[in-house]
């Protein structure tokens, strides 16, 4: 089953808030498993202490070769894998990226953060012509403003051949609210926002559509 | 015979192995994500009776080691996880002594 990684060699892009995002909105539906190969395990934290939603089993696992083999005894079991990783260039994420099916590498509207997205993009492209197989990699544009930053950043991703998602995620409060609550946003224009994801997300395969296994709503 | 063709391009997930050796190939300056204590050395001073260093001091002539050593191994083998640093013979030597 897919293995989708957030990775992104720059800290604070929110990989982890869109790893929160796409769990906390697929748990109900999918059979899905957080790993969380992030030393500071906020991903792990979050959906064990402060995650209210249907449950998902959630793991923490820095150690590149715990985790290498950890995607590849678990993937068939769930639905989904979602793997978050640390903000630097690290032997975990770069596994991470190596196991998935698809990588998401979210970036703000900032210089260093595009940069650093199509650092990461670039290693995803190495990573994929060793292993002889296709890991697509797609930026996802986060805290967007509509701004001419936001335009601009959106116009140097494109420059730059990275393929992005059509989805962003505004700077919104919710996003922050959600990671203190353990709650999905139910209204506002951030309801919105995730169903767009979601929906890119599953019309590309990289996220089923229905369970194989028995969720425990 | 009919000739079996080969995808130009494997779609099977890596094996964890492969996903390791890819990995290292790509990047292979990469640290790891967490890096574990470095195990620093520390000083423990030890106040022994005359005869129980000269004993010991004997032990080590005896066996070709250092007073260190014997300490160490002795400790090791009583089940105490001695660090193997600790265990070899470290101590600094002249040059073309």
């Amino acid at each position: 089953m897919p293995v989708l990684t957030v990775a992104s060699s720059k800290g604070g892009p929110g990989k982890t808030t869109l790893a929160q995002v796409l769990l906390a909105s697929l748990a109900g539906d999918l059979r899905v498993l957080a790993i969380d190969a992030d030393p500071t395990q906020a991903l792990a934290r979050w959906a064990t202490k402060t995650y209210e939603g249907p449950p998902f089993e959630a793991l923490a696992e820095p150690d590149e070769t715990k985790l290498a083999h950890l995607i590849a005894a678990r993937a068939e079991d769930v639905d989904l894998v979602v793997v978050d990783t640390a903000g630097f260039g690290n032997r975990a994420a770069t596994v991470a990226m190596t196991s998935a099916d698809v990588v998401l590498v979210p970036s703000l509207a900032g210089e260093a953060d595009v940069t650093e997205a199509e650092k990461t993009v670039r290693l995803v492209e190495g990573l994929s012509r060793a292993a002889r197989r296709d890991i697509p990699a797609r930026v996802v544009l986060n805290r967007v403003k509509r701004t001419t930053l936001a335009k601009h950043a959106a116009g140097e991703i494109a420059s730059a051949g990275l393929q992005r998602l059509s989805a962003t995620l505004s700077d919104l409060v919710a996003y922050g609210e959600m990671t203190y609550s353990g709650r999905l946003p139910l209204a506002g224009p951030s309801v919105a926002e995730i169903a767009a994801l979601l929906a890119e997300l599953r019309a590309a395969g990289w996220v089923p559509t229905s369970s194989h296994h028995h969720v425990t709503a | 015979m009919r000739t079996t063709l080969k995808p130009r391009s494997a779609t099977a997930r890596p094996s964890a192995e492969d996903a390791l050796a890819i990995a290292r190939t790509i990047a292979p300056s990469q640290p790891p994500a967490q890096v574990t204590d470095i195990d620093r050395p520390a000083t423990l001073n030890l106040r022994f009776r005359s005869s129980t260093v000269a004993a010991l001091t004997a032990r080590a002539k005896e066996r070709g080691l250092t007073l260190k050593q014997v300490v160490s191994h002795a400790l090791a083998d009583a089940g105490v996880a001695v660090a193997e640093a600790d265990m070899e013979d470290r101590t600094p030597r002249r040059r073309g002594g």
